[in-house]
């Protein structure tokens, strides 16, 4: 058998565009994310970064434009289950124990029961709530519940991960344990994309893209982002870019 | 005065909810109206219609026509009278629920009368509906008072056949299939109805389909899992009107149980429609009524068909309940099997596939 041709980035758009009425979300965002990296979707609330998520893994359909996704176009059915998300939304079943809700998502991404139980100790260790594996979530502080949605997201340790705003309302130890953990799955070769509002988070990324009401105002490494605009931390420089105007695709 | 100030806050913030809800607004308004109006039609209604045979071999007395007379005294709608020679054909016909009662006049019905010997009247009847057999019985008595009134009282009897059902057939044993068919419809509605929406309320329905299911998918795994609990259901319920009421149970307590069943999977099919078609728990709630008012009023479940007005008489085949009931009420009481409820069959299948496709549909535009 050939081996599959490789796709360099896990994530490539071009002219994605989506409209919900007058309203535009995102506005022809042409952009890569390569594989193997800690992306940052940066942007004030209203930028487009839930909306590209969503994008992309084909929750909504664009109003114009394309994209792939793993190599796949959307909608990306084929490479669903290499793909792991966790939305803004906790979407954590509150009337199901944490490993019943696990084991519900590995299930639908085909995982066998053997696998599912296995992950499930991995992860939960990993999200630091091994000891409430069979707590029903409704029990869970808020923080909790995240971890049981990141622990979804990662159980069929996917390649690539979409996180929507993953550190919001958690504590700044377990946001440390986060972060160490993303540098690790990139080390391992998978992607991770973090959507977030917080411009210091975002700096730990080995790549940033800057989002300002649904266009691309910036994509590089926070360093050069940072050195373009003369600032010194990414909230400067995301002002200096947003007084420019410009726009770099 | 600032604790009235507080007061009116609430209310006033309770008032702008409903007044952005439109959806909301609409039901409140039209919910009560529409039950006053179906309420209003079909509480006052009169059994009429009841599809009656007529076979009249009285050959008089000199003068005399006394079953002509009869005949010419049945008064109002009740009756459908439909002029038949054979009593043969009348009772197969009424075997096969296509008319509910047949009246025979024997040759010599007016010279025994006029000559003081006891004669008869030969009804034969379905007797499975109490409300159709007391609408018959009290409707040709009214038309024999009628006819010999002031003279010497005739000495006339019934000569009751009954193709179905017995003198013995209580108002219970008639109810029960409708009301085992609206338990059913009760609670699966109830469960259906929340179920999709509370999905979307709680961001798992976006979370599920980011995964490789599929909303057909969703559906149908939803609808498994509320048949388990339909069968528990209607267990319990069929049961319970076996056991504490002792209903009589003509036919094939398998087929009752498996037609409940197609019947709750069609619910559950509405129930998510609706479901996926509400913004919110509250606008999915509303939409019980909606389904059960109709399911009360226009299915025969309560009173026959044959006691809803005319004009609203379509709607009534338009509401699931009517073919569940229908072919309970046959199974149960007449005995029919698949053969002779085929109608009904074909009717509950095609309601559960179009609900549960609908459902698909509009889970996938929620995506």
């Amino acid at each position: 058998m050939p081996a599959p041709p490789k796709v360099k980035s896990a994530i490539a758009c071009r002219d994605l565009t989506k409209r919900f009425g007058r309203i535009e979300a995102l506005g022809g965002l042409t952009m890569t994310v390569p594989r193997g990296v800690t992306f940052g979707l940066l942007g004030p609330n209203g930028a487009g970064k839930t909306t590209s998520i969503r994008l992309w893994l084909g929750l909504t359909a664009p109003t114009s434009g394309k994209a792939s996704i793993l190599g796949e176009p959307l909608p990306p059915t084929a490479v669903l289950p290499r793909i792991g998300y966790m939305p803004q939304d906790l979407a954590v079943y509150l009337d199901l124990t944490v490993a019943e809700n696990l084991a519900l998502f590995g299930r639908l991404v085909g995982m066998t029961e053997d696998a599912i139980e296995r992950r499930t100790g991995e992860v939960l260790k990993l999200v630091d709530i091994a000891d409430r594996r069979d707590d029903m979530a409704s029990t869970l502080s808020g923080g909790m519940r995240r971890r049981t949605s990141l622990a979804a997201a990662l159980l069929h340790d996917p390649d690539l991960l979409l996180l929507d705003e993953p550190t919001v309302g958690v504590d700044p130890e377990l946001r440390a344990a986060f972060w160490s953990f993303f540098r690790e799955l990139t080390a391992r070769g998978r992607t991770v994309v973090i959507t977030t509002h917080y411009m210091e988070e975002a700096a730990k990324c080995d790549l940033v893209a800057l989002l300002h009401q649904g266009r691309l105002l910036a994509r590089d490494t926070p360093a050069n982002i940072k050195a373009s605009t003369h600032s010194e931390n990414l909230d400067d420089a995301f002002l200096a870019l947003v007084r420019e105007g410009k726009v770099v695709a | 005065m600032s604790a009235a100030r507080r007061v009116l806050a609430v209310a006033r913030k309770s008032l702008s909810q409903f007044r952005h809800d439109r959806r909301t607004l609409g039901f409140v308004i039209a919910m009560p109206l529409l039950m006053v109006i179906v309420f209003g039609y079909t509480f006052g209604g009169q059994v009429h219609d009841v599809r009656t045979f007529v076979i009249n071999d009285d050959v008089g007395s000199g003068n005399d026509h006394f079953a002509d007379q009869v005949l010419a005294n049945i008064a109002g709608d009740t009756l459908n009278l439909v002029p038949a020679t054979d009593a043969n054909f009348a009772r197969a016909e009424i075997s096969a629920g296509r008319a509910w009662a047949a009246l025979v006049f024997p040759a010599n019905f007016s010279a025994r009368l006029a000559a003081r010997n006891t004669t008869t009247i030969g009804v034969i009847i379905d007797g499975s509906s109490p409300p159709i057999v007391s609408a018959v019985f009290g409707t040709l008595r009214a038309a024999v008072e009628k006819t010999f009134a002031g003279g010497v009282r005739a000495p006339l009897s019934l000569d009751l056949d009954y193709v179905y059902g017995s003198a013995d057939t209580r108002f219970i044993d008639s109810f029960a299939p409708g009301v085992v068919a609206l338990a059913v419809l009760m609670v699966t509605t109830i469960f259906s109805v929340i179920i999709v929406v509370r999905e979307k309320s709680a961001g798992t329905l976006e979370r599920l389909f980011s995964t490789p299911l599929r909303p057909v998918e969703l559906i149908f795994g939803h609808a498994l899992a509320l048949s388990v609990i339909a069968v528990l259901q209607s267990t319990v319920v069929l049961g319970a009107a076996l056991l504490l009421f002792q209903i009589q149970v003509v036919g094939n307590i398998a087929l009752a149980f498996s037609v409940l069943l197609l019947f709750a999977v069609g619910n559950q099919g509405l129930g998510m429609m609706l479901s996926a078609a509400a913004k919110n728990e509250l606008q999915a709630v509303q939409t019980i009524p909606l389904i059960l008012f109709p399911s009360i009023l226009l299915t025969g479940v309560f009173f026959p068909l044959e006691a809803i007005p005319s004009g609203l008489r379509p709607l009534s085949y338009a509401v699931p309940l009517t073919y569940a009931g229908d072919a309970l009420h046959s199974i149960m009481l007449r005995g029919w099997g698949p053969a002779e409820i085929w109608l009904d069959l074909v009717a509950l299948i095609v309601y559960a596939f179009l609900t549960l496709l609908g459902a698909a549909v509009l889970v996938r535009r929620q995506a």
